[in-house]
């Protein structure tokens, strides 16, 4: 065992702690980053996740957990919400929370789902809709340390305006001969569309992501189906199921 | 515990999930700790268990052979955690 041990620092004991407000980033019709100022944070690691909780009047509380959408390099802790419909959560955080409200959250939580830029090799990341958010945090921390190891995002979006940090994403790939993002549009496609058009499938996997033999560190987060999908699949085409690391999507309803 | 059965087990996810819910047990960090299936000696990552995922709690599985390796539960009247089917943890 190497980097997980040398990376996981003991936890500490999690605490509940109010957070504010202090900007709100539209990304798609339905997504928005939080931007929090947490007074009493100690830096996390890209991949880690929050749970946040909300009481109301009557104190009722709710629970989820949500990534963690910045690199430990930043001031701002960020989390990027995709609004459930039904969900008794993420309205509220998408709809009504205004700059300068707060709420709690306790965290950094999980050793297991985390790249820092001290892990050797190839970095492949295959992201489903708003799974990219443990993602991004990843590549922003490989831009803010210049790292340079081969790294791949293959994301999968309903439609090109559903791409959560598409020009971010696009600034960081024409800015790195060693960055490569893969997008696929799965219902919609714009005019003139040339990239590809399908769910990601084993040719898709095959073609885009780094060969076996050349060890890639393998996230993959989304909704379950992609996950456990190119999970399969990428144990099919070679990849030790051991440095495959998955996180799918939390329901909207379950809270421990 | 009886209140976990499989009926209540609405969602599968990864036991790194279930983070939140254990590190209020444990003092290390849980989800990157290797923990051993007794039934078919299949060793890993916590985090890389299936959890199914219910109201009041989850069940963490072993992804090789499905034994239940820990079960943790959050009642108002304390947290419990049972793990008869893992032979051991190293973290």
């Amino acid at each position: 065992m190497t980097e997980i041990e040398t990376i996981a620092a003991p936890a500490r004991r999690l605490e509940w702690q109010a957070v504010e407000v202090r900007e709100i980033i539209v990304e798609t019709f339905r997504v928005k980053s939080l931007l929090l100022h947490a007074p009493r944070w100690q830096g996390h690691l890209p991949g880690q996740h929050v749970d946040i909780r909300l009481t109301a009047e009557d104190g009722y509380q709710a629970q989820r957990s949500y990534s963690i959408a910045s690199p430990p390099e930043d001031d701002l802790l960020a989390l990027t919400v995709e609004k459930v419909d039904d969900g008794e959560v993420s309205p509220y955080l998408v709809d009504d929370l205004r700059a300068g409200d707060r709420f709690e959250l306790r965290g950094p939580i999980g050793g297991y789902f985390v790249w820092t830029v001290a892990t050797p090799g190839p970095l492949s990341l295959i992201a489903g809709g708003s799974g990219i958010a443990p993602l991004m945090t990843m590549l922003r921390h490989r831009a803010r340390r210049n790292v340079r190891n081969p790294a791949l995002l293959l994301y999968s979006s309903r439609s090109l305006e559903d791409v959560i940090y598409r020009e971010e994403l696009d600034a960081m790939a024409r800015g790195d001969p060693h960055l490569r993002v893969v997008h696929t549009l799965t219902r919609k496609q714009p005019e003139g569309w040339t990239g590809h058009r399908r769910r990601i499938d084993r040719e898709l996997l095959a073609e885009a992501s780094f060969p076996p033999e050349q060890a890639p560190k393998i996230f993959v987060c989304g909704p379950t189906s992609l996950v456990e999908a190119a999970a399969s699949l990428l144990v099919d085409l070679g990849h030790d199921p051991l440095e495959i690391k998955t996180e799918r999507f939390g329901p909207s309803g379950w809270t421990p | 515990m009886d209140a976990m059965s499989a009926n209540d087990l609405d969602c599968v996810l990864d036991g790194n999930a279930a983070a939140g819910l254990l590190q209020e047990i444990f003092v290390l960090e849980i989800t990157a700790a290797q923990i051993q299936c007794d039934a078919c000696g299949f060793a890993g990552a916590v985090g890389s268990l299936r959890l199914y995922a219910a109201p009041m709690g989850a069940v963490l599985r072993c992804p090789h052979c499905e034994a239940t390796l820990m079960r943790a539960l959050h009642t108002p009247h304390g947290r419990w955690l049972e793990m008869r089917g893992t032979r051991c943890l190293r973290f």
